[in-house]
């Protein structure tokens, strides 16, 4: 059976949204869904392939039946939330902040070895490391020929957002040397650490 | 926030820059008017820049721009700020220094609190402090949508003005934002943006382009634009039509807020995009196996986007370190300015 939804003189992104909505409810093998400007015509027919159905676009007058086919051959839609963790929103964030190339006072080379094995053991807070942030001599931890390069990498690798202080690697004339992480400004940072969870300062 | 009576975008129908009458009906509206003639007129209608330019003396001009738009966030505050940046934006695009402004306000008195305009007002106050721009006066009318902008001025030096045309072969292309913000206002406006996102738009929507100005100022740059509502491409097809120049882009290079290409393949994709596709569509060729998504963000209309620099290539990697140093949110090598196809881009 095919659902029709109406959606003359809705402008974008409101029409798209009427048909996410319908398909969170119900999954009809077929659907169309009527419009009466290019936008939401290329929106909806977008939306629908999107959403694994086959689409025909059919013009009368200045209205647009976009026809979507196949449905019920199509995955499960993704809700709200699904969307929301896509765009990065979900589960709890733990930020560190490294803020030097040593761990703790005293001794300096102890503090080294110290801030590698830390480095190293982050990866045990699982998925709940969220993002490392570099600022100051802890830049120095993510160029040529750091030992903590390749740390660094593999935690990269496992989906950790890694950022490196842009003004710090000028200010060390490191900006060229960089192998690991995004450059970044202090908006960023200060972002970063509104919107997580925890903060750990090293 | 509680409730959508405090949800701006909700009230509106367009939200920013993407809200622009499409550029063929602008082109339409003012093609062929008898337009006043003054020699002190440097850059007038007939040759759209960024801003208008009159010549005071030889070593003094006024440079003058307005902007204003229906609300693309929910905060208020949030929402002055990137109004403000946005419309200082044409002034430094152009390579000069903002001095004045005064509010242009479209106020929906009958469902909205006066406090929502005063928060607006203050959003706006507190970038133009950051800006050394004092605010002069305004105007206000009750309408049945919100809408806030600003008109600017400012001091430039005659001889030292930016234009857009003036693209020289071999330069190099940069970027000081990042590519999606129409997208992902659409995403706001839906309810489906999550809070990092939506901060990080905002952020870089509300952050002044004067730091990446005035320190291009010290480099060789041939040609300087801003991105705005016609979208990335919309603007370089700007540049590129009678500078008897082409432009070679790096897909690769660009950068883009990575939520945005997901929203763009589902299709919130505002309005103004397609328009901006329909308008200078014929002036870009992609290659095949660009991303269609990528294709959207290029067309995407830009809330306060980010410089776009033409600078001689020996000079733009340290260009583009000094922006970064200085804490530019990003200065992307985008692509570079070539003589063949002439006057068209390439995306590849």
């Amino acid at each position: 059976m095919t659902r029709e939804i109406n959606c003359l003189g809705l402008a974008c992104p409101a029409p798209v949204l009427q048909v996410k909505e319908m398909l969170e409810k119900e999954r009809p093998a077929a659907v169309t869904v009527v419009v009466d400007n290019e936008a939401a015509r290329e929106n909806v027919s977008r939306f629908l392939v999107h959403q694994g159905f086959q689409v025909t676009v059919a013009r009368a007058g200045g209205e647009f039946r976009v026809t979507g086919t196949g449905g019920d051959e199509a995955c499960e839609i993704m809700t709200d939330s699904e969307l929301v963790a896509v765009a990065g929103g979900g589960g709890k964030k733990i930020l560190v902040m490294v803020g030097t190339d040593k761990m703790g006072h005293g001794d300096d080379g102890l503090g080294t070895a110290l801030l590698i094995n830390f480095l190293k053991t982050l990866k045990e807070m699982g998925p709940e490391l969220w993002r490392l942030v570099f600022v100051n001599s802890g830049v120095k931890l993510c160029v040529q020929r750091a030992e903590a390069v390749e740390i660094l990498q593999e935690l990269a690798a496992a989906g950790v957002s890694i950022l490196v202080c842009g003004t710090c690697l000028n200010h060390f004339r490191l900006l060229d040397k960089k192998q690991v992480g995004e450059t970044t400004n202090m908006l960023d940072i200060v972002t970063s650490m509104q919107v997580a969870d925890s903060v750990i300062n090293i | 926030m509680t409730g959508d009576s405090t949800r701006l975008t909700r009230t509106v129908r367009g939200a920013g820059c993407a809200a622009k009458l499409a550029p063929g009906d602008l082109d339409r509206a003012l093609c062929g008017l008898d337009l006043p003639v003054d020699d002190n007129l440097l850059v007038g209608l007939e040759r759209a820049d960024d801003a208008g330019v009159y010549k005071i003396s030889d070593e003094l001009a006024l440079v003058q721009t307005l902007d204003f738009f229906p609300p693309m966030v929910d905060d208020p505050h949030a929402f002055g700020r990137i109004a403000a940046a946005n419309s200082l934006s044409d002034i430094y695009a152009m390579g000069g220094m903002p001095k004045t402004a005064m509010n242009i306000v479209a106020f929906p008195a009958k469902i909205m609190d006066i406090s929502v305009l005063r928060q607006i007002i203050e959003g706006a106050l507190s970038t133009l402090r950051g800006a050394g721009v004092v605010l002069v006066g305004g105007h206000t009318v009750d309408d049945s949508e919100l809408k806030f902008g600003l008109s600017v001025t400012g001091f430039i030096h005659p001889r030292r003005i930016l234009f857009k045309r003036k693209l020289r072969a071999g330069d190099r292309l940069l970027l000081t934002k990042p590519l999606g913000t129409g997208i992902v206002c659409t995403a706001i406006k839906a309810g489906l943006a999550g809070a990092e996102i939506t901060a990080r738009v905002t952020g870089n929507m509300a952050a002044l382009n004067r730091v990446a100005a005035e320190i291009m100022a010290d480099y060789p740059v041939s040609a300087c634009t801003d991105i705005t509502g016609f979208g990335f491409l919309g603007h370089l097809a700007e540049m590129v039509v009678d500078s008897g120049a082409g432009v070679r882009i790096n897909p690769a290079a660009l950068p883009l807020y990575p939520e945005a290409l997901e929203w763009a393949a589902m299709g919130l994709i505002p309005a103004g995009a397609y328009n901006n596709r329909n308008f200078r569509g014929e002036f870009v060729r992609f290659a095949p196996g660009v991303d269609p998504a990528v294709q959207d963000l290029l067309f995407d209309p830009q809330t306060s986007g980010g410089l776009l620099i033409a600078v001689a290539a020996d000079e733009a990697e340290r260009l583009r370190s000094a922006l970064l140093a200085a804490g530019v949110e990003t200065a992307a090598m985008v692509g570079e300015v070539v003589t063949e196809p002439r006057e068209r881009i390439v995306v590849e």
